[in-house]
Parts: structure tokens; C-alpha cells; sequence
């Protein structure tokens, strides 16, 4: 039972209408304006909308990982943005030591493909599985390949760095948020924060104090000129990795959720975890898969921010401005849901790069913006975009 | 003896109170320059936390900005108060943007030009600097009303985010242009005054009046009222309470006293930066609060202590060691979460108490305080190893286990009382319930006044026959007791 | 002129029709029982007059004026106060608070009196804990004494019901509105509740309107019974004549009697009877 909200068109209802409103016509009055100068260029828009697509793949991919735990156990993961910091750094202390040599890059790979059996045979039961055995296999060829060689280390620091990354985001959940299961979820929200602050000093710790050059060897990072309308567009290739990489992540995702057992289960208990429960699904079981992917997915976005910005910054911000708008993209398409997340992450990304690549001055606002509107989301439409409305029922 | 224990509890607290005031002249006359530092941050903090527990513990609403209100009343007040050769230097710096008219904004001028000698007088300082705060605490207020209105619409996890947004959109927007001709954009002041922010007696005069405050509000009928907003809002509203008002009202008030701490520590620190009003402050009065007790006024004080004593005092924490000292450590927490995990499950009784998981412990500490001993024979484990951030990552988990173990905290939701330090047993009826047992035997002396109604209570027979609640016929406060009840003695009827 | 006017309610969630044309009033000094089968309406017919829905169509009048647009606590200040079918007390809180806060909307001081302590917030205090005391008194000494202060998630269940219509009695409401006020209590303490309800009205002088599922309740207090079924009213008037009404018979006992009663505790026996 939930206190009706009477239905008046008040100015405070209609505000933030007109506050989008506002920006839009800016924006278009920009463009236009741009448009009627002499030097207006087609390519300018062009390579914004690269970089834009480039910017919300990545803040896609966080959100994934906002939303499938909020989907489950309804807790904003306050230490997600860390996780992806954490995955981002793990990523750089394989990658910056690639090529490495034939005996380590087997022992590296021995181990990892072991980790790697171990973490399946979670789902699969038995170690002797097929299943497992075949992703061990893999795993190790794949990593002794990559590990070894000069140009695709980066290959084995997105496999080792989303595996470590997945481990890790299994621990957060069964030493933090676990024993809480139940707990109001205010107190589930604090012990987010604590871990949050955390993993913030724990990277400064374990990692650097400084900002650190993501500069490994991969021919990924070079620049490549595209002709488009009479101009040339500059874009890193790294662009295209991003959208490839993001593509392919998010179509593997979306063949678990819909077509394994675990992805079943794991939408059966977003919907009702009591009632999964009772169902026969072992609730926490689906719940550490949710962190294990949601993780994997924030490690992938950390090796390829590395990649594409070229520095990490210090550990304690670094994942604090990524996580919050990925977690405003969440929102914005509806907390909860899978596509929701990357309509919402592509979208932010485009509106953070055309705000301040068509107004100038407003560089300064660029973070600015991004809380305003997540305040201005969850004020107006907290169900976002596709979601259905998932805030507290009374 | 009820009656003794009043008069002793009250002594109790006059001693407790002088105790304080000789504490606090021996370290203001006599104490040295660090530990007179951490008695004022603690006022100051404990003033900022105590305001905290309003929103989250009283009213029971996440609040996550209040670093924001804390900047807001800081900036106003060092602004207002900054001094004339301040201001000159900012003039004529070429990297500030701030103009003729906000550089002419002060407590010292608005005082000469409207003749106000005795205020604008050097030796009126401090009280210019209490209209500064006042006006600090204002300002923050004023955008606490603007914060709670969200709580309108919003709750739980969701609010608390557009608080933090909040938060830091100030932080954010204070280094913009567009604000930097009031703020000094990321130069920020200095040489703010700091005779009152660095002064025992002003802190905790200010820290005094907020818990005095907060108290009374707390055990008023508004901070019934807010209570009730945080057991259930559905209920509260179906019982009267106008929930928009009371939110707004709790975020303001809440809002106005972190201002006035903020203004105590900009002087604390003798200038103003943005990156003193961090999420982190936050989070430091979200560890007090949560650790003290979840709206308790006393153990958010308690709470305070402690984080301004690790942060202060655990800068050994920070040093820097050999690296075997370091596992050695790691062997010695293993050894105690071994022996906490043997005692947790003695207390929920789980069996076999010494189960795998305390075994592993226990033989993962004993090998790492083996390598420790034989360590320096190895290449690896020379060397040293300085920890930064330690005391931060020592606040961190210990907010997790108390969320994990206490989620309410030390005390709860109980004040600090006598009778709860002494563990004292409460066997006999107090004062109130026997003048209560009197009223209800003698049927008919009403205490509402000239009610009809309640002369006749033929509902007391039916209630002696009923045994099923353990009421009984006669009321016995003895045999129903279960062990120690402690909020009644810091709640005054 | 009645206290009450429900006049043409309906209510729709989303297509679904809730409480469909509804009509029916409550004079002064009147025990009225709203009853069916589950689903029927009832609790929604609450939430409508308590503010928490607002009706689609229709109107309700309290004492001439109309509620429709106004808020839950607005509508406890005109004098309308409710207890849930579900319990909603504050649990962490003692007894007596949770009689106190109901009153706050009696102080008319604002907060800096409060924290302050000025005498005239200071006497309108005593008298609210006067009156907290005196309709805790109402259910006998099982509330009092040191019950006073002790949470209310220590007490029994029926302890807690005792206490939240203790509560919406504190709110000074004329008009009580209870959600199946012996849900969950023993034939003895079903019998106490009875004679409870009817002391509020002889007594306290509150005019009563009640859902209940229990039928000898509802036959020995009601002055007049509505029946509700799929949100619209099929007999209204003495409780002698609606259990005889072949309406209700079947709304109880028809075809789908196996799928509404199930769960509940009614007495369908007495139905018949």
C-alpha cells in the first residue's frame, strides 16, 4: 500500500521537464549554430560520436553490474565503482610486464587455469566435469599464448584481470554484504560505503599513491585517420576494441541470463528471492554469480579505459566518478534492467561528450551534470527509462 | 531506592560535568599544542556528528552530504570573517577571480558602516566571528531545506543517493567559475582567524548547545514525532504526523548546526579548501553515528572519540616498518579472527565450536608468524613497508563489523545513563509505576481530570482472569522484568 | 446528517475495478461493519476514507466537509484515525510513545519551544501524556505500569492490537476506523475485544466503523452491516436481515466459496445461522 501522489501539474512537478527542456534547445541552438558557421565541419560531429559511443560502452558495461545487484538483492553497490578502479589496476600490473617469459607465462597461466576451474566447478559441481575441464584447458592455452606474446598481452590481461576481478567481487559479497542478507537495507547500504572507502585506501595501499600511465605495448592504442565528408576524423583504435569487446560481453551476458539454468535462476530471484528460494534455487549461489559477473564486466571496463585514456588515476578517486555516473546510466534506463543499463550508459556517454564538446566553458560542469542528473532521474522518474518502478513498496 | 539512585545519578553527573571543565582547563592552560588540536576537532566533529544523527538516527533517512552543509557554513564564515590583510592579498592576485564586491563581504564591515563601533572593534573578534558562524549555519540551512525536499518523494537507498549528490555538487560547484568569485575557487582562504575554532572553551560551548539541543529536541514531542517517521512513515502519517514538514524540518536543523560546525573548523584549520569538505568527512560521521549507537546523541559521542583518537593518534599505524614486522601483525590478526570466530560460534552455539574454518585460521597465523621469525633469512622479506591510509582502512572495517554484528550500535538507540555503565539491575518499580499500580488499584481517583470514564475500569476484573499476557491480577513490575531495562533512566517524563 | 457520507466511490487500480459506485453512510454514535469476502474491497474502502487513495470518482464527507484531495494527517487532524489490518506500530518504541506520537498533532508550538521547554509547550505535553494514559487505562492494567515503557515488539500480539487502538484513540478522532480488529486472537480475547468496541462507543463516545471477518462479533456489536462484494455494496442494514439477504449467501457460500474464504478465519457457520 502506497500513499497515493496526487496528480497536479505544479510547478515543481513540471520543473524538471523544463530544465531538460531547456538543455536540449540548447544544445540544438548549439548545433545549429555551428552548423551556419564557415567552418563548420561534418567530421567534428563524427568523431564526437566515436568518442561518445566509446565513453557510454564503458559506462554500459559498469552499469551492468549497478544493475544486476540492485536486480537481486536491491543494494546500491556503493564499492562497485572500486571494483572497477581495482580491475583497472590489476589489468596494468600484468599487462606492463608483458611479454613475459615462456616459463612464467606457463606458470601464470597453470595457476590462473586453475583458479579458473575452480571458480566453474562452483556451478559445475565436480572438477573432473567436462565443463570445467574445457574452460581450465582454455585457459591455460589461451594465457600461454597471450601471456607470451608481444602484441596480444592484452588479451591475458583482460582474461587475468576479469577473473581476479570476479574473485574479488565474490569475496565483497560473502564478507560484507552476506551476512546481512535480511538486514534493513540501510545497513546494507552503509556497509557498501565502508567497503567503498575500503577498497579506495586499500588500492592506495596495494597499488600506487600516484596517477599511473597505462602505456603497455599494443598496436590498440595508435592513432588511425578516417576520411568522412571532406574531413578527417583522429580516433584511437582502441575505439573500436571498445565497441567490439562491449558488443560481444554484452551478448554473452544476455545469452546466460536468458538460456542457462543459473541465468534462470538468477532472474527468478531478482523477481522474488524468497519465493526462488523455496523454488529449490540456492539463492546465494545466484547471488555471487551476479557479483562474479557484474565484477568481470567492471574489470573489462578498467582494462579498456586503461587502454583508452592511456592513465589510471590515483586509486582513491579513480572509481568514484566512473561508478556514480555509471550508476546515474543505470538509472536512467531502469535500475534492474539489462538493456536499461546499456541504453542508459550509451546515452550518458552521449550527452557528457556533446555537452561539453558543443558548448564551450562547460568542461568544469562535466561532473556537475552527471550528479544533477541522476538527482534529476531519481526525482522524476526513478523507474527510468525501461524499468519497471523497483523503489521501496510499502 | 529509586529515590537514592536519582540523587546519586545526579551527583554523578555534576561530578562527570566538573570533571569535564577541569579536563578541559588543564589542557587548555596546560596541555600541549596537539592535544589541545584533538580536543577541539573532537568538539568540532562531535558537533557535525551529533547534527548527523538527527537525519540518520533520529529520523532514521540516510543522509550522505553533509560535507556539503559543513562547506557551505565553513566558506560563509571565513569569508565573512577574513581579515583585512587577507583580503588585500587576494585583490591583487592575478589567479583570483574574486571581484570588489564579494571581497567587501564581512562581518567587520557591515558592522562600521552601520555604526556598530563596539562590533567592528579588533577586540570584538570573536563575537564577529559567532555572527559569521550564525550566519554560516543560515546559509547551510537554508540548503538543508532545499536537500530535504527530495525526502518528499524519495526514500531509503535512493534518497541517500541524491543526498550525496548533493553533497558533492557543492563541492563541484564551488570550484567553478561561476562560483569562484565567492569561494576563491580552488585557492580557497587562508588565515582565517583562529581564536575560536582552535579554543576549547568556544568548541565545546558550541558542541554543549548542540547536544543540549539535539537531546531535547529528541525527547520532545518532534523528536517523537521523527522517530515515528523512521519506525514506519505509513503509520506516522495515518496518526497525523505531517511527514513533509517534520523531513524538512530535521534536514534544516541538521543542516544549520553542521554550518556552524563547519565554521569551527575552517578556524580549526585556519583556512578553507575544498578538499577539507570531502566525502570522506562524511564518512568518518557516518562511522561515529553508526558506531556509538544509531540516534543516540551520548554515543555518537562516544563514536566521535574514537575516530578523531585513530585518526590522531594512529599515526604509528602510518610508519615505518621492517617487512617482517608486517607479517607478524598479519599473524597476529589471523590469531585473533581464529579466536573470533571460536568465540562467535560458542555464543550462537554452533557446533563443533574449533570447525575448519578456525583451524585454517589458526594454522595460517602460526605460519605466518613463523615466516616473520625466520623471514629476514630470506631476500623477499627484507626491506620496509610503510602503510598509508591504514587508520582509514582500520575505520572502514570496523564500520563493516558493526554493521555486520551491531547494526545498531554500542548503545543502541538508549542514551548514555548511570545505570547502564554500572549494570544495574532495575528490580523495583520506579517513583512513576507505583504512582501508576496506585492509580489503576484505586479505581476511581482519575488523573485525566474530571474523566467519567476512568472511574470505572470493569475491564481491570476481566484482566485479572486473564493469565494468557503474564499481566496477572496483581501488578507486579518484580516478576515480570526481563533482567535490565536501561531506557528509563535517560528519558525524563 | 450523518458523520459519514460515502457517496458514489469507485476506485480502480490499473484497470481493475477496486470498489466500484459505492454508497453508504455512518451517523454519530453508530458501530458499523463492513464485511465480505476477501478481496472485496474493505481495506481499500479504508485507504480511501484515511487518504491514502484517493477515489476516482464519488466523494466522502466528514461532518459536511469534503476529504477527497487531502492527506492522511489532514485527515486525522479533522478527526478520522485507523489501525491496520497488519499491525504498522512503531516497534522500537515504548507503549507509551507510540500513544504520544499520534498526539503531536495536538501541540501547536513550534519546535524552539519544544527544545526550550516553555510552559505552554510544557502543559500541553502533561496534558498529552494525560490523555496517553488514560486510553491505555481503557484496555486495564495490561498496558501500564512498566509496560509504559517497554518496546512494543516486546509485547504479545494481542497486546500490540490493545495498543495500536489505543493509539488511533489518542489521536482525539471522533471516527475510528478498525481493520479486523481480532485478527489473530483467541475466542477469550476476541469476547474482550468485543466488549472493548463497545465501551469506545458507550463510553469514549466514538462513533465506530469496522471491517471484520469474525461473524459473531460482527452480529453482537453492529448496529447496521455493509456487505461488500467485488467492490460493490449488494445489502446493507441490520445484521439480521443482511445474513439472511441470498446475496450474501452465495457471496459467501456460492460457487467460489472454496477460493475467497480460504485462509480466513471467518466463522461461516454463523452465517447460516
Amino acid at each position: 500500500m502506497q500513499t497515493e501522489r496526487r496528480r497536479r501539474l505544479t510547478l515543481s512537478r513540471l520543473a524538471p521537464w523544463l530544465i531538460g527542456a531547456a538543455v536540449i534547445v540548447a544544445i540544438m541552438a548549439r548545433i545549429v549554430f555551428l552548423v551556419t558557421q564557415r567552418d563548420y565541419n561534418p567530421s567534428f560531429f563524427a568523431g564526437a560520436m566515436l568518442q561518445s559511443l566509446q565513453l557510454g560502452s564503458l559506462y554500459a558495461l559498469i552499469a551492468l553490474g549497478y544493475t544486476m545487484v540492485y536486480g537481486i538483492i536491491r543494494l546500491i553497490n556503493f564499492a562497485h565503482g572500486e571494483v572497477f578502479m581495482v580491475g583497472a589496476f590489476i589489468s596494468y600490473y600484468i599487462f606492463s610486464r608483458t611479454p613475459y617469459a615462456i616459463t612464467w607465462a606457463l606458470m601464470v597461466a597453470a595457476l590462473s587455469a586453475f583458479g579458473l576451474m575452480y571458480v566453474v566447478s562452483l556451478w559445475r559441481g565436480r572438477l573432473t566435469d567436462p565443463v570445467v575441464l574445457g574452460a581450465g584447458l582454455l585457459g591455460f592455452l589461451s594465457l600461454t599464448l597471450t601471456l607470451s606474446s608481444s602484441q596480444l598481452g592484452w588479451i591475458a590481461a583482460l582474461l587475468l584481470s576479469m577473473l581476479m576481478t570476479g574473485v574479488i567481487g565474490i569475496l565483497l559479497d560473502r564478507v560484507a554484504y552476506r551476512p546481512l542478507r535480511g538486514a534493513p537495507r540501510i545497513s546494507l547500504l552503509i556497509t557498501a560505503i565502508a567497503m567503498s572507502f575500503f577498497l579506495q585506501n586499500a588500492g592506495v595501499l596495494a597499488f600506487t599513491g600516484n596517477v599511473t600511465a597505462y602505456r603497455p605495448e599494443t598496436s590498440w592504442t595508435q592513432t588511425m585517420q578516417l576520411q568522412f565528408a571532406g574531413g578527417t576524423i583522429y580516433a584511437s583504435r582502441v575505439v573500436i576494441l571498445v565497441l567490439l569487446l562491449t558488443i560481444v560481453l554484452v551478448v554473452i551476458l544476455n545469452l546466460f541470463v536468458t538460456r542457462t539454468r543459473l541465468g534462470k535462476a538468477m532472474r527468478a530471484s531478482a523477481q522474488d528471492p524468497e519465493v526462488a528460494q523455496m523454488m529449490g534455487i540456492d539463492v546465494n549461489r545466484v547471488i555471487a554469480t551476479t557479483f562474479l559477473l557484474g565484477s568481470m564486466l567492471a574489470a573489462a571496463a578498467g582494462v579498456l579505459w586503461g587502454l583508452s585514456y592511456g592513465t589510471l588515476s590515483q586509486p582513491a578517486v579513480m572509481g568514484l566518478l566512473p561508478g556514480i555516473k555509471a550508476f546515474a546510466a543505470a538509472v536512467v534506463g531502469g535500475i534492474g534492467s539489462l538493456p536499461g543499463a546499456v541504453i542508459g550508459g550509451l546515452l550518458l556517454g552521449f550527452m557528457e561528450n556533446f555537452f561539453t564538446a558543443l558548448i564551450p566553458g562547460v568542461t568544469q560542469y562535466r561532473d556537475t551534470f552527471a550528479f544533477a542528473l541522476l538527482i534529476l532521474v531519481l526525482l522524476v522518474r526513478p523507474s527510468g527509462i525501461v524499468g519497471e518502478d523497483l523503489s521501496e513498496k510499502v | 531506592m529509586p529515590q537514592d539512585r536519582t540523587v546519586r545519578n545526579a551527583l554523578l553527573t555534576v561530578a562527570g560535568l566538573a570533571l569535564l571543565a577541569i579536563v578541559l582547563y588543564l589542557v587548555q592552560e596546560q596541555g600541549g599544542t596537539k592535544l589541545q588540536q584533538v580536543f577541539a576537532l573532537f568538539a568540532i566533529w562531535g558537533t557535525a556528528a551529533v547534527s548527523l544523527n538527527l537525519i540518520n538516527g533520529t529520523t532514521g533517512i540516510l543522509s550522505l552530504g553533509h560535507h556539503g552543509f559543513m562547506l557551505l557554513g565553513g566558506y560563509t564564515t571565513a569569508l565573512l570573517i577574513l581579515p583585512e590583510l587577507n583580503r588585500e592579498r587576494i585583490a591583487t592576485s592575478a589567479r583570483s577571480l574574486m571581484n570588489e564586491f564579494t571581497l567587501s563581504l564581512s562581518v567587520e564591515n557591515w558592522a562600521s558602516k552601520l555604526g556598530l563601533e563596539a562590533l567592528a572593534a579588533p577586540e570584538a573578534l570573536w563575537l564577529r566571528f559567532i555572527v559569521a558562524m550564525f550566519i554560516g549555519g543560515l546559509v547551510a540551512a537554508a540548503f538543508g531545506l532545499l536537500v530535504g525536499i527530495p525526502s518528499l518523494r524519495l526514500r531509503g537507498d535512493y534518497l541517500a543517493i541524491v543526498t550525496f549528490g548533493f553533497g558533492e555538487i557543492i563541492r563541484l560547484l564551488a570550484s567553478t567559475d561561476m562560483l569562484s568569485s565567492f569561494t576563491n575557487g580552488s585557492l580557497g582562504y587562508t588565515g582565517v582567524p583562529g581564536l575560536v575554532g582552535k579554543s576549547l572553551w568556544w568548541t565545546f560551548g558550541v558542541l554543549a548547545i548542540t547536544v543540549f539541543f539535539m537531546s531535547r529536541l529528541k525527547f520532545s514531542s518532534y523528536g517523537r514525532a521523527l522517530q515515528g517517521i523512521r519506525e514506519d512513515e505509513v503509520a506516522a502519517q495515518a496518526m497525523g504526523i505531517n511527514l513533509a514538514y517534520n523531513k524538512v524540518l530535521a534536514f534544516t536543523l541538521s543542516a544549520f548546526f553542521a554550518g556552524v560546525a563547519g565554521g569551527l573548523y575552517v578556524s580549526w584549520l585556519s583556512s578553507a579548501r575544498l578538499d577539507s569538505f570531502l566525502f570522506f568527512l562524511t564518512f568518518y560521521f557516518l562511522v561515529a553515528v553508526s558506531v556509538g549507537g544509531t540516534g543516540s546523541v551520548t554515543g555518537t559521542l562516544m563514536g566521535t572519540a574514537l575516530v578523531v583518537f585513530v585518526l590522531q593518534y594512529g599515526d604509528p599505524l602510518e610508519q615505518t616498518y621492517p617487512l617482517t614486522t608486517w607479517v607478524f601483525a598479519g599473524g597476529v590478526l589471523l590469531a585473533l579472527a581464529a579466536l573470533g570466530t571460536f568465540v562467535y560460534r560458542g555464543t550462537l552455539r554452533l557446533r563443533p565450536r574449533l570447525n575448519a574454518a578456525v583451524y585454517l585460521l589458526a594454522a595460517l597465523a602460526l605460519l605466518t608468524v613463523i615466516v616473520s621469525y625466520v623471514g629476514p633469512s630470506f631476500d623477499w622479506l627484507q626491506g620496509d613497508f610503510r602503510a598509508f591510509g591504514l587508520r582509514r582502512i582500520f575505520l572502514a572495517v570496523l564500520l563493516i563489523v558493526i554493521m555486520v554484528f551491531r547494526p545498531s550500535g554500542v548503545l543502541g538507540r538508549a542514551e548514555f545513563s548511570w545505570a547502564w555503565l554500572l549494570r544495574e539491575r532495575r528490580d523495583e518499580p520506579t517513583d512513576e509505576e507505583r504512582a501508576q499500580d496506585d492509580w489503576m488499584h484505586k479505581a476511581a481517583a482519575p488523573v485525566g481530570g474530571d474523566e467519567p470514564r476512568a472511574a470505572a475500569h470493569p475491564l481491570l476484573e476481566l484482566g485479572a482472569k486473564d493469565e494468557d499476557n503474564g499481566a496477572g491480577g496483581e501488578i507486579d513490575a518484580r516478576s515480570n522484568r526481563a533482567g535490565r531495562t536501561q531506557s528509563d533512566e535517560g528519558r525524563e517524563t | 446528517m450523518a458523520m459519514l457520507e460515502i457517496q458514489n466511490v469507485s476506485k480502480s487500480f490499473g484497470g481493475l475495478s477496486a470498489i466500484t459506485d459505492l454508497g453508504f453512510s455512518v451517523h454519530e454514535g453508530e458501530i458499523i461493519s463492513v464485511i465480505g469476502p476477501n478481496g472485496a474491497g474493505k481495506t481499500t474502502l479504508f485507504n480511501l476514507i484515511t487518504g491514502v487513495y484517493q477515489p476516482d470518482n464519488g466523494d466522502v464527507y466528514f461532518e459536511g466537509r469534503s476529504l477527497v484531495g487531502r492527506s492522511p494527517d489532514q485527515i486525522v487532524g479533522r478527526g478520522i484515525a485507523r489501525t491496520f489490518q497488519n499491525l504498522r506500530l512503531f516497534t522500537n518504541l515504548s507503549v507509551l510513545d507510540n500513544v504520544l506520537i499520534p498526539q503531536h498533532h495536538k501541540i501547536r508550538s513550534n519546535w524552539l519551544s519544544a527544545v526550550l521547554r516553555t510552559p505552554g509547550y510544557m502543559r500541553k505535553e502533561r496534558e498529552i501524556h494525560e490523555t496517553a494514559l488514560e486510553k491505555l487505562s481503557f484496555f486495564g492494567p495490561r498496558l501500564m505500569s512498566f509496560r509504559l515503557h517497554q518496546p512494543v515488539l516486546n509485547l504479545s500480539y494481542a497486546n500490540r492490537r490493545r495498543t495500536e487502538m489505543a493509539r488511533a484513540m489518542a489521536t482525539g478522532a471522533k471516527l475510528l476506523l478498525l481493520d479486523e480488529p481480532s485478527a489473530g486472537m483467541n475466542p477469550k480475547e476476541t469476547t474482550e475485544i468485543t466488549q472493548i468496541i463497545r465501551r469506545m462507543r458507550d463510553e469514549g463516545g466514538y462513533t465506530i466503523l469496522l471491517v471484520e471477518h469474525k461473524m459473531n462479533l460482527v452480529g453482537e456489536i453492529s448496529d447496521r452491516v455493509v456487505v461488500l462484494d467485488y467492490g460493490e455494496k449488494i445489502a446493507e442494514g441490520s445484521y439480521r436481515e443482511v445474513v439472511a439477504n441470498p446475496k450474501v449467501i452465495e457471496a459467501y457460500l456460492g460457487k467460489k466459496a472454496s477460493e475467497t474464504e480460504g485462509g480466513s478465519d471467518a466463522d461461516e457457520g454463523s452465517v447460516i445461522r
